[in-house]
């Protein structure tokens, strides 16, 4: 027990760092048996049993009786007393969860990946039978749950709560997605586009605290981006704000999925992305393209730049429209750091008006993949009257 | 593992190069002629009706049967025998519906059984822990602890342990014989996340599975079986499920 001896400066700093490794155990495994916290952690059993005590007694953890092995044994989980908080966040490519307490903290996190094209039907149904499923694991059930917040990969009219322009995530145009899955789970959902949640996340949570005009920049399968105007989230017209994938970046270009010329998504999408290294690379995904940039390929590095390039024409014009102090960038493009960066800042810098000091500040976002999460958890904690950790930004 | 410059990598034969594989049992055709190829950093799917040949082919790669007939090529090399241990030992692990795991030994005795390491004719427990845990971590397994029980442990946690173990003889190719059937759906995320790491991982895998919307979630290509002949080739990020429904159902495509 190497690790717990350089700890040990005295008898309850030891204990201290100990109920952190043990809370470290329950945090990653959402709910855990004392038997294999001892496993997990390499604590005394006789330890774990203490500390699980004390928490126990200050009201951090639960407990309860289950079976192991055909054994009496005890089941811990982080304590949440008041409320469980589910955020949905559907993707072209995936399905994410999350539970949380009303601290916002992750209880549970699943990504199920998603075909192209995933039908709403589909989706829906298996959202709704993982949600059941994670709050069934944490020992808690839906009558718990103070909210659902769910955000999507196109506009949603905040008026419906439905995605009200057709062609951008086929077939899920005009679906009462709330009103679907709230009549499933019988409880409150709010839908809304998913760079909206991820500003929103980044806002209360990450890089863009204490930031009232903010542009967030969702560059992912497609594009899309969240406008923060003076604190709080700008919708628009049928919740179109901000919806740049579809802005206009080649009037020669191919028709996109949604019937108009030359968008954002048919310069720098993954299937662009994908279908200009095809004939040197072969079939990629967007991932590969990702990590074989990172390992230096010179084609993807290029594929990468050129998105960051199309990308910041479009943010550089933005930020003229909105007037942004910070633009920051996330989705899954994101984490190819500079590659990505350099092109969007030198983008912004060409652009006058935006490039004169203080000019609009261009970063990575801070939450990375879970910051649409994070949003959706917030809006699921406004629906309940009873939570809402200080909102900053009001909706 | 994959190299960033993939030109040559199209260029190469593909990691499994089976062609006209046959296989019949007494009057029964369960295989005619039937061609399939798994490249590195690929996942290959393969679909069709009951009594398809879905499984059969699986057995016949993993050296369960010897085909009647046709040539099974690994990295451009024969199999060394029609054997299990022949398939083994060219890099291909199977993982079968029954996953063959030990109710009452723990994750690592399980991942090591039949082949645990020996270090002077005694078990070298530490170093097959340790690769346990490595295993389980490169597979970003939810699994507590590698010396946690495999009776506590969920059906998507056992079907981890089950890929995990394939790993010890540092394969090319796995073969996972409907993975995600009977899971409950947080576990078949779990182990669709598994399957796209073993691909990042440069592995080529060859996935059985009646489960279109999981296919297509992870697979590169998908491959029809139909009475023991391919019926169809796609590439999952192109196909539509009706013309995949065709092809296993022979119905004339909707296009």
């Amino acid at each position: 027990m190497a690790r717990a001896q350089k700890n040990s400066g005295s008898q309850s700093s030891l204990r201290q760092a100990n109920s952190e490794r043990l809370l470290d155990a329950i945090r990653q495994f959402g709910s855990i048996t004392q038997v294999e916290i001892a496993q997990a952690t390499g604590l005394s059993p006789a330890t774990v049993s203490g500390i699980v005590k004390d928490l126990l007694a200050a009201g951090i953890v639960e407990t309860r009786h289950t079976i192991r092995s055909g054994r009496r044994a005890q089941m811990v989980t982080l304590a949440h007393k008041t409320g469980l908080l589910v955020g949905l966040h559907v993707t072209e490519r995936s399905l994410r969860v999350a539970v949380a307490d009303s601290r916002f903290e992750f209880l549970e996190r699943r990504v199920l990946p998603l075909p192209d094209d995933h039908r709403h039907d589909t989706t829906l149904d298996r959202a709704a039978v993982m949600v059941a499923e994670l709050v069934d694991g944490l020992g808690s059930g839906l009558t718990e749950v103070l909210g659902i917040g769910i955000g999507v990969p196109a506009p949603v009219d905040p008026a419906t709560g439905a995605i009200s322009v057709a062609g951008i995530l086929r077939g899920w145009e005009g679906i009462p997605l709330g009103e679907v899955l709230g009549r499933r789970l019988g409880v409150p959902v709010t839908v809304d586009n998913d760079a909206n949640l991820g500003a929103l996340g980044e806002v209360r949570f990450g890089a863009g605290r204490g930031i009232s005009n903010l542009l967030y920049i969702r560059a992912s399968h497609g594009v899309g981006s969240g406008v923060i105007v003076e604190g709080a989230i700008h919708h628009g017209h049928r919740g179109l704000a901000g919806e740049i994938g579809h802005a206009l970046v080649d009037p020669q270009g191919p028709i996109c999925r949604c019937g108009s010329r030359g968008c954002l998504i048919t310069v720098c999408g993954s299937h662009a992305l994908v279908d200009s290294l095809r004939q040197s690379h072969g079939p990629l995904t967007l991932a590969d393209v990702l990590t074989y940039a990172e390992q230096g390929d010179p084609g993807c590095q290029q594929v990468v730049m050129d998105a960051g390039a199309a990308i910041g024409l479009v943010a550089a014009n933005a930020a003229v429209a909105v007037g942004p102090s910070v633009v920051l960038m996330g989705g899954e493009l994101a984490a190819a750091g500079d590659l990505l960066m350099a092109p969007i800042e030198e983008a912004m810098r060409r652009r006058v008006p935006v490039s004169q000091a203080p000019a609009v500040e261009v970063r990575a976002n801070q939450l990375g993949e879970d910051a649409e999460l994070y949003g959706a958890l917030a809006v699921a904690a406004d629906l309940s009257p009873a939570t809402g950790n200080a909102p900053e930004v009001s909706l | 593992m994959s190299t960033p410059n993939d030109g040559a990598r199209m260029a190469t034969e593909p990691l499994l190069h089976a062609r006209h594989i046959s296989k019949n049992f007494g009057a029964v055709q369960a295989l005619v002629d039937v061609d399939i190829e798994v490249s590195p950093h690929e996942v290959v799917a393969l679909v069709g009706d009951n009594a398809a040949g879905k499984s059969t082919l699986a057995r016949v790669i993993a050296g369960v049967y010897a085909p009647d007939g046709g040539t099974l090529r690994i990295d451009g090399k024969p199999l060394p025998s029609h054997t299990t241990r022949g398939a083994r030992s060219a890099g291909i692990a199977t993982v079968f519906q029954g996953l063959a795991l030990s109710e009452n030994l723990d994750v690592t005795a399980n991942i090591f059984l039949g082949q645990e390491i020996i270090e002077h004719g005694l078990l070298d427990e530490e170093a097959m822990e340790s690769m346990a845990r490595d295993f389980l971590k490169n597979l970003n397994a939810r699994i507590p602890s590698p010396r946690t029980p495999l009776a506590n442990l969920t059906a998507g946690q056992r079907q981890c342990v089950a890929i995990a173990r394939t790993l010890v003889g540092k394969p090319k190719l796995i073969v996972l014989d409907e993975p995600t059937s009977s899971l409950s759906i947080s576990q078949t995320a779990e182990v669709l996340t598994y399957i796209s790491q073993l691909r990042s991982m440069g592995l080529g895998v060859l996935i059985i599975s009646h489960n279109l919307t999981d296919i297509r979630a992870v697979a590169d290509r998908i491959e029809v079986l139909r009475h023991g002949r391919n019926n169809g080739s796609f590439v999952a990020s192109d196909v539509r499920y009706e013309d995949i429904i065709a092809a296993i159902t022979g119905a004339p495509s909707g296009r």
